[in-house]
C-alpha cells in the first residue's frame, strides 16, 4: 500500500515538477512571478478538451494543436500584459497576473460551461500489476511524458545555442542587451515556454481529474513547489514538485482527503521562515 | 527646445483672486460634505420607498439594488479599507483577507452561537483574535518581504480555511454554521435600516480611524516604509515592529468585518470564504486606486454596482438569442467577473493609481486651467 | 560613407532633468581609433548610451541630431540591432554573465555566426587572451576584475565587429592589467582592421592609445583633435594630464 502510494505521488509530483518547471522559466526568464500558471494548466486542460471532443483531433494533431495554441498564449500574455508593465514595481506585475486569474476564468467558464468535464483520450488507462503493486498506466505515462519534457527542456537550455541566449537573459539583463541578444524575444519565448508545460501538465490532470476551473487551485500548487524546491534553480523546481506529489497523496492516503492542502503550505511556510531560498536555491545576498 | 519642468509655466494669480477662491473652495467643500451626510441619510428612504422626494422610482432606476446589497457594500468597504491599508499604504501584499474574516466569522460562531456572549462583545472578540491572527500571520514579513510574503499569505489563507472547514464540521454541520440575530443591548438590529445605521456608523468610523492613523507620526512613517525602506530605516524608524502593527490593526478590521458578515449572512460555510473573495478584495484596490483610502470605497462600490448593472442589462435582454443571450444571461456572474477583471488590466496598464489617481489627475487639471483663466482675468 | 561612425549634432535629454548632450559631433573613421574624454558628468555615457542604442533603456530621449553607422541613420534602433549591424559593446562594469562559463560566455557572443566561425572565433580570442583558455570552463562571476574585462572584450569582438566601443576600461583594474588590455586593444585594430572608440576617465592611457580624441565638458564637445595635440594642448595639461611633459622620452614613445 505505501508503494503504491509513493508511486502516485512520483507521478503526481513529476506533473507537477513539469508545471512548476514552467513557471521557474518564466521567473528566471522575466521575473514575473506568475500567479496564473495554475490558470494556464486549466487552459491546457480545456485546449486538450477542445482539441479532442470538439474538434475531434487525431491525438498527435491534437498534441500539436495544443502546444500551438498553449505557445500562442503565452506569447500574447507577456506583449499584452507584461511588457507594458516593465519597469514597473512588482506589486503591479503581481496584480495583473492575478487579474489574468480572473479574466481567464471567466472566459472559460463563459465558453465552455462551469460544469466539469470529462476528458477522453487515447492515453493508456488501466493497471499494470509489478508485483504487489498495482500502478495506474496513465499516471506512469504521465510520469514518463513529465520527465521526458523536463529532460527535453533541460538539454534545450544547456546544449543548444538559443537556450544559451535565454541562460544569458536570465543572468543579466542588460549584459544581454550589450550582447546583441534581443531579449523582447527571450522573454516571449520563455511565457511561451512556461505555458506550454503548464498546458502539458493539465492534459494529464485533466484526464487524472476532471476537466473544470477547479484545476487552478491544482495548478496554484506550482507556486509552493517552486518555492520549497528554490526559486532560482531549475532543478530546485522539479524536485520542490516531486515533493508536493509525495506529501500530496501521502497525506490524503494517512490523514484525511483534504488534509493534503495545509501539510503542503504547511512545508511552504515553514520553508519561508527558516530557509527562503528553498532546499536547493542558495543564499542571495541582499533582499529576497 | 526642450520644456525644463522649472521653465515658467504657470502665472501665479493676482492675490485677491487667490483669497477669494479659498474661501469659496472652503464653503464649496463644506457644503458638499453637508449634501453627502444628507444623502446617505435619505438613501434607505428611497430605497425602501422607492421614491426620491415623492417621485416614484422603477426598478431598474434603482438599478435594482436593495437595502441589503448596500450593507453588504459596507462590509466590503469596511475589508476594502483595512486591506488598502496594509497592501497600499505599508506596501504589504496580502491574499489573506478571506481568511481573516473566516477567523472573525469562526470568533463570532464561537462566541456568538456556542457560548451565546452579547453581540458587542461578540465583534469585540473578533476584533482581538484579529489582531493575534495578525500578528502570527505578520511574522513571515520579519524575515521576507514583497515576492515571498504574498506567498507566506497564501499559505495562510489554505490554512485557515481547513481550520475553518474542520470547525465547521466539528461544532456544526455541512449546511453551515449558523448565527442568530444581532442586537446592541436592547436595540435588535432586526431590519435592514437598523443594520445600514449601524454598519455606516461602523464604515464611516473605520475610515475615519485609519485616515488619521496614516497621518499620525507612525503612520507617515509606514507610507514612507513602503516607498523607501532603506530610507525609513535610516530615520530611526523601527520598520519591522511597525509593519506588524499594521497587520494586526488591517486584520482586526477584517476580522470584525467577517463577523459582522456572518451574522448578517445568518449562515456561513467555508465556501463563503474561497481565495476568489480575497482576490476580488485585491481587485478592488486596485480599481479604487491603491494608497487611497477613498479609492477603496469606489471600489467596493463597484464592485456592488456592477453585477446590478449588468443584471439590468440582461433583464433586457431576456428575448435575444444566441451569444448575446449566452453572455448576457446565462452567464450573467461570469461576465461580471470578466469585466472586473479587465478592468483591472486596463488600470494598471493606463492608470496605475486607480480612480482615485485618475480623479486626481483631472482635479489638478481642472485647478491649472482655472488658475490660468483666473491669472487672465486679473490681468484684464 | 566614409567613416564607420558619425554623431552629427546630438542633443539628448533625460526626463526631468534637461539636456546631457548638447550638439556633439563626433566621427570615427574606418579602422580608426578614437578616444572620448572628460570627467564625470561630463556627458562621455550618455553619448554612448545613444550610439549603442542604451538610451530608452535608461529613459532618455533623442532632442535632435543624427548618428550614422557605416553611412546608416541609426537613430533609435535597439541595441541588439547594432550589435547585429557590426557594433560590438564592452559596457562599463564588464557586464558578463556571471553564471555562464568563460567559454559560454564567448558562445553568447558569437551566437550568430555559422559554427565553423564560433570555432575560429574562439580560437582568436584564446590567443589573444591565453588566460580565458585557461579558465575556459569557469564559472565568469568568480574571475578576477581583470579577467571579466579581458572576456568582456572578448566577447564583444569575437563577432568580428566593425566598430568596438569600449566603455571605462580601467575602472577598478591594476595598471598593469590595464596595460596589458590596451595591447590587446591595438592588437585587435591592428590585425582586424576593427574601429575603436574607448571612453576613459585616465585620458594619460587614451591618449597613449588613440590616434584621435575628443574632450566633453558640460554636455558639449569642448575640443578635439589628434591624440598628440589633444595631449599637448594647455587645457589638457592643466586639468587632466598634470606632467606628461615630464616624463622621460622613452617612456612616452614607448605606447
Amino acid at each position: 500500500m505505501l508503494g503504491q502510494v509513493l508511486f502516485g505521488g512520483l507521478a503526481v509530483g513529476s506533473i507537477y515538477g513539469l508545471v512548476a518547471l514552467g513557471f521557474a522559466v518564466i521567473f528566471k526568464g522575466t521575473e514575473v512571478f506568475n500567479f496564473a500558471q495554475g490558470m494556464f494548466v486549466v487552459c491546457g486542460a480545456y485546449l486538450a478538451v477542445t482539441a479532442m471532443s470538439v474538434l475531434g483531433l487525431p491525438f498527435f494533431a491534437g498534441a500539436v494543436f495544443i502546444v500551438c495554441a498553449a505557445a500562442l498564449l503565452g506569447v500574447l500574455i507577456h506583449a499584452l500584459l507584461i511588457q507594458p508593465l516593465s519597469g514597473r514595481p512588482m506589486l503591479s506585475v503581481i496584480m495583473i497576473t492575478i487579474a489574468l486569474c480572473i479574466v481567464l476564468r471567466a472566459l472559460i467558464e463563459m465558453i465552455f460551461g462551469s460544469a466539469g468535464r470529462p476528458l477522453s483520450t487515447p492515453l493508456p488507462s488501466g493497471v499494470i500489476t509489478l508485483g504487489s503493486l498495482r500502478i495506474s498506466k496513465l499516471h506512469l505515462t504521465a510520469m514518463l511524458v513529465s520527465w521526458v519534457c523536463m529532460g527535453g527542456f533541460g538539454a534545450f537550455f544547456r546544449f543548444t545555442p538559443i537556450g544559451l541566449l535565454m541562460r544569458a537573459t536570465a543572468d543579466g539583463h542588460e549584459a544581454a542587451v550589450v550582447s546583441g541578444i534581443n531579449v523582447n524575444l527571450m522573454n516571449r519565448l520563455a511565457w511561451a515556454i512556461g505555458s506550454v508545460l503548464a498546458a502539458v501538465g493539465g492534459l494529464f490532470l485533466g484526464q487524472l481529474q476532471i476537466v473544470s476551473t477547479e484545476l487552478e487551485s491544482i495548478g496554484l500548487l506550482a507556486l509552493p513547489a517552486v518555492v520549497i524546491g528554490g526559486m532560482q534553480s531549475i532543478p530546485g523546481a522539479i524536485v520542490g514538485g516531486l515533493l508536493v506529489g509525495l506529501v500530496e497523496q501521502l497525506a490524503a492516503s494517512y490523514v484525511s482527503p483534504k488534509s493534503s492542502d495545509i501539510f503542503i503550505y504547511g512545508l511552504l511556510l515553514l520553508i519561508l521562515m527558516f530557509r527562503p531560498w528553498g532546499l536547493f536555491g542558495q543564499r542571495e545576498l541582499g533582499r529576497v | 527646445m526642450i520644456k525644463n519642468s522649472n521653465s515658467a509655466d504657470h502665472v501665479s494669480p493676482i492675490h485677491s483672486s487667490v483669497e477669494g477662491r479659498d474661501n469659496m473652495s472652503h464653503m464649496a467643500r463644506n457644503v458638499r460634505w453637508a449634501l453627502a451626510i444628507v444623502a446617505l441619510l435619505y438613501l434607505p428612504v428611497v430605497l425602501t420607498d422607492r421614491a426620491i422626494f415623492g417621485i416614484p422610482l422603477s426598478n431598474a432606476q434603482l438599478l435594482n439594488l436593495s437595502l441589503t446589497q448596500i450593507n453588504l457594500m459596507l462590509i466590503a468597504m469596511m475589508g476594502a479599507l483595512s486591506l488598502n491599508f496594509l497592501t497600499g499604504c505599508a506596501g504589504l501584499i496580502s491574499i489573506g483577507h478571506a481568511a481573516l474574516y473566516a477567523v472573525g466569522a469562526m470568533t463570532a460562531a464561537t462566541a456568538g452561537t456556542l457560548w451565546g456572549w452579547p453581540f458587542t462583545l461578540v465583534l469585540l472578540a473578533a476584533g482581538v483574535t484579529g489582531a493575534s491572527a495578525g500578528f502570527l500571520a505578520g511574522l513571515p514579513s520579519l524575515r521576507v518581504r514583497g515576492l515571498y510574503f504574498v506567498l507566506s499569505t497564501m499559505a495562510l489563507h489554505y490554512i485557515v480555511m481547513y481550520a475553518f472547514l474542520e470547525y465547521q464540521f466539528k461544532f456544526f454541520d455541512v449546511v453551515g454554521i449558523p448565527f442568530k440575530n444581532a442586537s446592541l443591548g436592547s436595540f435588535e438590529l432586526s431590519t435592514p435600516l437598523r443594520w445600514y445605521g449601524f454598519l455606516l456608523l461602523l464604515t464611516v468610523l473605520v475610515f475615519w480611524g485609519l485616515r488619521n492613523t496614516l497621518r499620525s507620526r507612525e503612520g507617515q512613517a509606514l507610507t514612507a516604509m513602503r516607498d523607501h525602506e532603506l530610507a525609513a530605516t535610516s530615520l530611526g524608524v523601527n520598520v519591522r515592529t511597525l509593519r506588524l502593527k499594521a497587520f494586526m490593526l488591517s486584520s482586526a478590521i477584517a476580522s470584525v468585518a467577517g463577523a459582522l458578515y456572518a451574522y448578517y449572512l445568518t449562515n456561513v460555510t467555508s465556501e463563503s470564504f474561497g481565495i476568489g473573495f480575497a482576490i476580488e478584495f485585491i481587485a478592488m484596490i486596485i480599481v479604487g486606486g491603491m494608497g487611497s483610502l477613498g479609492g477603496s470605497l469606489v471600489g467596493a462600490a463597484l464592485w456592488l454596482l456592477l453585477p446590478s448593472i449588468i443584471n439590468l442589462i440582461a433583464s433586457q435582454a431576456n428575448e435575444t438569442t444566441g451569444l448575446v443571450h449566452l453572455v448576457l444571461v446565462d452567464h450573467k456572474a461570469q461576465l461580471v467577473q470578466l469585466i472586473f477583471g479587465l478592468l483591472v488590466v486596463v488600470l494598471l496598464i493606463f492608470a496605475p493609481d486607480g480612480l482615485a489617481g485618475l480623479s486626481k489627475q483631472w482635479q489638478k487639471r481642472k485647478r491649472n486651467t482655472d488658475s490660468s483663466a483666473s491669472a487672465h482675468k486679473g490681468e484684464a | 560613407m566614409s567613416n564607420m561612425l558619425d554623431v552629427l549634432n546630438l542633443s539628448v535629454a533625460y526626463p526631468g532633468k534637461g539636456l546631457a548632450l548638447q550638439d556633439v559631433s563626433l566621427s570615427v573613421p574606418k579602422g580608426g581609433i578614437v578616444a572620448l574624454l572628460g570627467a564625470n558628468g561630463a556627458g562621455k555615457t550618455t553619448l554612448i548610451r545613444a550610439v549603442t542604442g542604451l538610451l530608452d533603456l535608461h529613459h532618455g530621449t533623442i532632442t535632435s541630431g543624427h548618428i550614422q553607422f557605416k553611412g546608416q541613420s541609426v537613430n533609435g534602433l535597439p541595441a541588439h540591432r547594432l550589435v547585429r549591424m557590426g557594433m560590438g559593446q564592452v559596457p562599463e562594469g564588464r557586464l558578463v554573465f556571471k553564471h555562464l562559463t568563460v567559454e559560454e560566455n564567448l558562445r553568447v557572443g558569437a551566437a550568430f555566426l555559422a559554427r565553423s566561425e564560433i570555432k575560429q572565433g574562439l580560437e582568436i580570442v584564446y590567443e589573444l587572451f591565453p588566460r580565458l583558455r585557461e579558465r575556459h570552463l569557469q564559472a565568469a562571476g568568480w574571475m578576477s576584475g581583470g579577467e571579466q574585462q579581458m572576456l568582456a572584450l572578448g566577447r564583444a569582438m569575437i563577432g568580428r565587429p566593425q566598430l568596438l566601443l569600449v566603455d571605462e576600461l580601467s575602472l577598478g583594474l591594476a595598471p598593469l592589467i590595464v596595460k596589458d588590455i590596451y595591447r590587446q586593444l591595438r592588437v585587435i585594430g591592428e590585425k582586424l582592421g576593427t574601429a575603436i572608440l574607448v571612453v576613459e576617465q585616465n585620458a594619460r592611457l587614451a591618449l597613449d592609445f588613440a590616434e584621435s580624441a575628443y574632450v566633453m565638458s558640460n554636455g558639449r564637445i569642448a575640443f578635439s583633435g589628434n591624440a598628440l595635440e589633444v595631449a599637448n594642448s594647455p587645457a589638457m595639461q592643466e586639468s587632466y594630464l598634470g606632467d606628461v611633459q615630464n616624463q622621460p622620452p622613452s617612456e612616452q614613445a614607448q605606447s
